[in-house]
């Protein structure tokens, strides 16, 4: 294998070993940025996304597939692919600016290759009818929920793909094939966690999908789905909300957690299975006990009904719920550079954690209390037609492109590391399991 | 790999965090395993609140003024789609009868819509509807839905509510004429008009009633947007306006009024639904829209109402009303049954396939004529009754001797794609 030296690497380590450098004290950086997201978030928005703007593609499930995608794509680019073809010199030497806009547009155009092509073009028409709103349309179903019932479809794959990808480099620390070349890891790992995340599309939304149409696809999928006595209903979102809880996990183990507990354990492979299927088995805690807490708030469910209190809607609601704790994880490790950044590795996790908490109830509290006089989506909890994971996970795609694209620019730059502080990262953190900012 | 070196105090550190990050792993596992056992169940409040006694009437007939909201799905949600989806404020759609000029969809507003028809509000609809006809997007597509509660009093009396008033100026007219409905308020019969909810297709019709009783009392769901209130003003009423607070309203001896404060498609919150409580047989539910969802609105009365069991159902129940269909719908479709309604008139936002799913899982629905515009006798459509405590005829009177051509549906409302046959 050639040396290092004469290997270029792209953007392995990029994230890891770049030295970012506040350009003024705190919380003039944090305010900076924080003003910058804001502003951006509510332009791209209201171009986009916003019921009185003007694309208005929270249709809702539209705008929900296309916010989905994006993000599956920039962890691909990024921690998957570690931003192969692009040089680790370009990355180190281009304007925040410039690598944002070329980046971020070629993640959109990945982004269309995939849905329009792949999902929509190749499976929607010569695999099944559900990923086409076209071939759907042929069998009666107006325009309107023939666009919606295939984003669904093929959003729920991005979901799949949003907790496996990433976890598969958080939890199995990219093994067996960590140590290959770009592109063939990146690759490799894609092609593995899609696979994985075909599997269980298969086992969790394909019944969904089955019972949708009329008649039931009893020959094609499992109906009633095989879940519908546990969960209490038939629907899907069951599978949405531990999906959710498993895609916040991988990051809160990631950033704010550190991996901790799981990399204390030694031994490579039982360090990543414990790490893999712990963060399963964490969100499946997550799942329950999410569940449980609407039923103390709000009174048990009941199948069958509406909105606040039907099951289907509580499973949903879980998912959106773990969606405002990554919120804030992701800041703190982004923004306040992972603070408290002294004491022990439990004081740190333990002091992460309980701010987490905090400002996600706080944000939740927040959303629901005023979204509906800014985002253009109708008051109270349970309207059918409302996610609050569009605009959350659109706000975290513009954190992600700010953070991985833009070397969080304007308030931090890339500075040369210091001889000192490269030592110190090669001493405290052994590579393979050091956070990635 | 090892994060540490292999002294003994960092050995020792070691099996501390493993220890402390295990112990909390575990318990946060446990706790997990804890939230969905069966062992939850305790959490919950079991006890009986007090349930409140509305009183009771001898008997409820409801006629089915208009069902048909609108002629065509493909039409109706094809503007919904191109106005950008099911968030966006119904005021902007630039539908009737709040057409701006520009006629564009998406790019009305109520101050831009009133203005070219509010001088002719209540008494000149025809030329109000016929600027609509030019202006509007879809105006032929917009029908209305409209029911007419007679409910026999235990004193022999009977008194009379109006549940909506439709969308359509033209529509809804000719309904409440084909029906009586104009002599009735016209003459003081009827007690009351009940607005379900501030959709389109419920309360844009309103200065028909206003027409004929601009002195009735009017009942609004607390929600209501600005809009909404001006119509109200700007539609000539000059009697009582009513705004229903959440929860539960007592109307008169064996009826009241439930508000749900709920988010609703295309900006609208809140929404009336009506018990009526029928002596010796029990409960019936009254909807618009039922966007509340009917095993929600069974549970409140089962939990706030004295009743005998609940007995019927009359109206909307908002399931699959563009014949969508969403797995949670089948939930629905497999609990109903354990609530023991004897009678079953749903119709209009129901949807064809929900009614059904629902005969072909053995629920009692009531069938209707097929009349006047509604599509299929799966369910009670346009000019048919439905008697709870006391039995009607399947076709109004009226009705029946207009039947079966007296109005036809508009040319431009087409066949979406009936659906063939039901699963179950």
């Amino acid at each position: 294998m050639p040396s290092s030296e004469t290997v270029e690497r792209y953007g392995d380590g990029y994230l890891e070993e770049r030295n970012l450098v506040q350009r003024w004290p705190t919380p003039i950086p944090q305010i900076l940025n924080l003003v910058l997201l804001g502003a951006l978030f509510y332009a791209t928005w209201w171009i986009f996304q916003d019921p009185r703007g003007w694309m208005r593609l929270y249709t809702p499930y539209v705008g929900y597939m296309y916010c989905r995608w994006l993000l599956i794509i920039l962890i691909w680019m990024v921690y998957i692919f570690n931003y192969w073809p692009f040089r680790r010199a370009w990355l180190e030497r281009t304007h925040p600016v410039i690598k944002a806009v070329l980046l971020s547009a070629i993640a959109v155009a990945i982004m269309a290759v995939v849905i329009k092509g792949f999902f929509e073009g190749l499976l929607g028409n010569y695999g099944m009818a559900y990923f086409n709103p076209e071939q759907m349309q042929k069998l009666g179903i107006t325009d309107f929920f023939a666009e919606e019932y295939a984003a669904l479809a093929i959003l729920m794959f991005a979901a799949l793909a949003s907790w496996l990808s990433p976890a598969w480099i958080v939890g199995m620390e990219g093994a067996p094939w960590q140590r290959e070349r770009q592109p063939v890891r990146g690759l490799t790992i894609l092609l593995v966690t899609f696979f994985l995340a075909t599997i269980i599309f298969f086992m969790t939304m394909h019944p969904h999908m089955g019972i949708l149409y009329e008649q039931w696809q009893s020959f094609a999928a499992i109906a009633p789905p095989w879940w519908h006595e546990f969960a209490d209903t038939v629907s899907g979102n069951f599978h949405v909300s531990w999906i959710m809880c498993c895609t916040v996990v991988v990051w809160l183990v990631e950033t704010i957690w550190e991996r901790y507990p799981f990399r204390v354990i030694r031994h490579d492979w039982a360090r990543r299975f414990a790490t893999f299927f712990g963060i399963i088995a964490i969100a499946f805690a997550c799942h329950f006990f999410l569940y449980f807490a609407q039923e103390l708030w709000w009174g048990e469910a009941v199948r069958g009904t509406r909105r606040l209190y039907a099951p289907d809607w509580r499973w949903l609601h879980v998912g959106e719920t773990m969606i405002f704790f990554l919120l804030p994880a992701l800041f703190i490790t982004f923004y306040l550079n992972n603070w408290p950044r002294k004491g022990s590795p439990t004081y740190r996790v333990a002091v992460r954690t309980l701010v987490t908490l905090v400002a996600a109830i706080v944000i939740y509290w927040l959303y629901y209390n005023t979204s509906h006089l800014f985002l253009g989506t109708q008051r109270g909890f349970s309207h059918p037609q409302q996610f609050p994971m569009i605009p959350t996970i659109w706000l975290i795609n513009i954190m992600l492109i700010n953070h991985w694209f833009m070397d969080n620019w304007p308030g931090w730059k890339i500075a040369p590391q210091t001889s000192a502080e490269a030592a110190k990262d090669e001493t405290v953190l052994d590579p393979a399991l050091k956070p990635a900012e | 790999m090892t994060d540490s070196s292999q002294s003994p105090s960092n050995d020792r550190r070691a099996f501390l965090r493993g220890a402390v990050g295990g112990t909390a792993l575990g318990a946060l596992g446990m706790m997990g395993a804890y939230s969905y056992s069966p062992l939850r169940h305790g959490h919950f409040d079991t006890a009986e609140s007090e349930k409140t006694d509305i009183g009771a009437v001898r008997s409820l007939k409801v006629t089915n003024i208009s069902e048909t909201s609108w002629f065509s799905n493909a039409d109706l949600i094809g503007d919904i789609r191109g106005a950008g989806g099911l968030l966006v404020n119904q005021y902007k759609f630039n539908w009737p009868p709040f057409a701006d000029k520009n006629g564009a969809l998406a790019e009305g507003s109520y101050a831009d819509g009133i203005k070219h028809i509010k001088d002719d509000l209540p008494n000149n609809l025809e030329r109000a509807w016929a600027f609509q006809m030019e202006n509007a997007v879809h105006p032929e597509n917009a029908g209305g839905y409209a029911a007419l509660l007679e409910i026999e009093m235990r004193d022999g009396s009977t008194k009379k509510l109006l549940l909506d008033s439709g969308w359509s100026y033209d529509w809804i007219d000719k309904a409440f004429q084909r029906e009586g409905i104009d002599t009735m308020l016209a003459n003081g019969e009827i007690d009351a008009l009940i607005i379900s909810h501030e959709h389109f297709d419920h309360f844009w019709g309103f200065p028909v009633s206003m027409k004929y009783a601009p002195e009735i009392d009017v009942y609004v769901p607390d929600g209501f947007y600005e809009e909404g209130f001006q119509y109200v003003k700007d539609s000539g009423h000059r009697g009582k306006l009513h705004v229903m607070k959440p929860g539960l309203t007592p109307l008169f001896d064996g009826v009241a009024i439930y508000n749900f404060a709920i988010p609703i498609i295309t900006r609208v919150y809140g929404e009336n639904s009506l018990y009526v409580n029928v002596e010796g047989k029990g409960l019936v539910s009254v909807t618009g829209c039922c966007h509340q969802g009917i095993i929600r609105f069974a549970e409140t009365a089962l939990k706030e109402i004295q009743m005998e069991k609940l007995y019927g159902i009359y109206g909307g129940l908002h399931i699959s009303p563009f014949d969508d269909w969403d797995p949670k719908y089948d939930d629905l479709v497999f609990t109903l049954g354990d609530y023991g309604f004897e009678k079953i008139g749903a119709n209009h936002c129901t949807g064809l396939l929900t009614v059904k799913k629902f005969i072909a899982r053995g629920l009692p629905v009531v069938q209707g004529t097929a009349r006047f515009g509604s599509k299929d006798p799966v369910y009670l459509g346009n000019g048919d009754q439905i008697g709870f405590g006391r039995e009607v005829p399947l076709m109004s009177p009226v009705s029946a001797e207009a039947a079966p051509a007296a109005y036809s549906p508009p040319a431009s409302g087409g066949d979406d794609g009936a659906v063939q046959g039901a699963t179950y």
